[in-house]
């Protein structure tokens, strides 16, 4: 009765604190699944019919950043071994499609809410809407880029073992990691204004602190190690890879980083429940 | 079935007096908490109140004594500090009326992108897609980005696609002081046609007594954050401005 009206329509809600737990805020979230596809078919239409090169600038950006790296660290530097990241260019771009979803979308993630303001203020739709749209735009954008991956893999033929299949296990690990940043960011910057720009700056750091360009296995490391096993990114670049680029693999990396990822997805919604009623009021 | 479809408990909402209500990374490091220091106020507290379904209520009060608070709390988009608002019914909010539409999508993607985050259907909006066209009046813009439209012209399409969005409460709080007298007209009749299905609750908050009488049949006034006069909608009106003349010959007493 409360949920959904007559014609199958959804309405009505309750603040009562024995009906706000996460199991409702997540049922509530599924009820208005079919208004969040709404919400991101809505942006992948102004992201593409927006501007001329449309679809083109998806694969433009990462495939020419890549090529500028693939030059500098084949062509100018000496990569060390070279076992680890043959061929290289795939080895980028293997990193960097997942790399560019993780950035476009944790910025993203980070306006989601304040970028929405009038929504937010106008709409009773379950909040966490807002920030899961960006995510899920990013990620769709992801899968359009893949094409450019596959096309490099067509050309060098690396040898592909069974481990592909960890690939989406990589994909949900990095979609709940985001789903936990998200929240925490997006209502987090509502309270705090300048998170956005210390994000700007983490997310560099990470880019250049993240096995994206290079194989860790490439320098001499050991004294560091430990930060690559902290950073989840390193962990889930491990698994996106390791159907290609084996010795990548480092389990340790890899349960770490998911434990990590678990951890920061509850946080998220733990966090965002908690300040949401500080939001409506200062959005 | 006579359980109300809206119900208030106990409820109340607090904000921070203090003016610079955004803090940043800086105050936060250097103070530590990031609450904001003493000073709050509760424009509602303890209020109580049960709507029952079909019922159509006037909301008066003078500026900051809580309409709006009210009317958001009905709407979802305010979470009480206190007490449980409970709505069983979806809610057709007519309050910042053009602010769920997208500036970046045309007149006709914001029709159907509004509509369905309110949980209509495509086939349903197709059905009326040609109505609310009409009414709005904008019918040569259809395809025009809705950031490039004239103030008029957002609320004309706001009002429509709103209007129109078959949730069985309206919340309506003083959109239609905008427009020309032309198009007020339309949606008062728009509304009086709403209300005559008799299935659709309505709030409404305005300032014109004439109005006021005309759709509500109940009337509700707000006085410091709590309901000073629940009842007909005449009474409510009268106590009100009693109350009202009062207070100007006080503040004209205070002047001499």
């Amino acid at each position: 009765m409360t949920r959904a009206s007559m014609n199958g329509r959804i309405g009505g809600f309750t603040t009562d604190p024995s009906h706000v737990g996460p199991i409702v805020r997540a049922r509530r979230v599924w009820d208005y699944r079919r208004i969040l596809w709404v919400l991101v078919k809505g942006d992948l239409k102004v992201r593409y019919s927006d501007s001329v090169l449309g679809y083109l600038w998806t694969v433009l950006e990462p495939l020419l950043m890549s090529l500028v790296f693939w030059f500098i660290f084949t062509k100018l530097f000496i990569r060390g071994d070279p076992r680890f990241t043959d061929p290289y260019i795939v080895f980028l771009l293997s990193g960097q499609l997942p790399w560019y979803w993780f950035n476009a979308a944790v910025s993203g993630t980070t306006k989601s809410l304040l970028g929405e303001a009038q929504m937010v203020r106008s709409t009773n739709v379950p909040r966490e809407l807002w920030v899961l749209r960006t995510i899920l735009a990013k990620g769709a954008e992801f899968i359009f880029s893949l094409p450019v991956l596959i096309a490099f893999i067509l050309f060098y033929r690396p040898h592909i073992n069974i481990e592909i299949l960890y690939w989406p296990v990589a994909f949900l690990l990095e979609w709940l990691l985001l789903v936990g940043l998200g929240l925490m960011l997006a209502s987090v910057t509502v309270l705090v204004r300048d998170v956005d720009r210390i994000v700007r700056i983490i997310l560099r750091v990470l880019f250049y602190g993240s096995p994206v360009l290079y194989s860790i296995n490439q320098g001499r490391i050991e004294k560091v190690a430990w930060l690559y096993t902290v950073n989840p990114i390193a962990g889930i670049l491990d698994l996106f890879r390791v159907g290609i680029f084996p010795l990548e693999m480092d389990r340790n990396r890899v349960i770490v980083a998911s434990i990590e990822t678990v951890v920061i997805f509850v946080l998220g919604i733990f966090v965002f429940a908690r300040l949401e009623r500080q939001i409506l009021k200062e959005i | 079935m006579d359980e109300p479809v809206i119900s208030l408990r106990d409820v109340g909402i607090c904000f921070s007096k203090n003016r610079k209500r955004r803090r940043s990374l800086r105050d936060l490091v250097l103070h530590g908490s990031p609450a904001p220091k003493a000073g709050e106020f509760w424009p509602f507290r303890h209020v109580n109140l049960d709507i029952r379904r079909g019922e159509a209520i006037g909301v008066v009060g003078r500026n900051g004594q809580g309409k709006s608070t009210l009317l958001s709390l009905i709407a979802g988009v305010l979470l009480p500090d206190e007490g449980t608002v409970t709505v069983r019914e979806g809610v057709a909010p007519l309050i910042a009326i053009t602010g769920g539409f997208e500036g970046e999508l045309s007149a006709r993607e914001n029709i159907y992108l509004v509509s369905q985050l309110h949980g209509m259907t495509r086939a349903e909006i197709d059905e009326e897609f040609d109505e609310i066209v009409e009414f709005s009046e904008v019918g040569e813009f259809l395809d025009t980005p809705f950031k490039h439209f004239s103030s008029g012209m957002k609320v004309r399409l706001a009002f429509s696609v709103v209007s129109r969005l078959r949730e069985p409460i309206l919340l309506i709080d003083e959109v239609l002081a905008v427009g020309d007298k032309a198009f007020r007209n339309k949606c008062y009749a728009r509304i009086q046609n709403i209300l005559e299905g008799g299935d659709t609750t309505l709030f409404l908050v305005s300032h014109s007594a004439a109005h006021l009488s005309r759709f509500c049949t109940r009337g509700i006034y707000l006085l410091d954050g709590q309901i000073r006069a629940d009842g007909p909608i005449d009474d409510v009106i009268r106590q009100y401005e009693i109350d009202t003349d009062t207070l100007e010959e006080d503040l004209a007493d205070s002047d001499l």
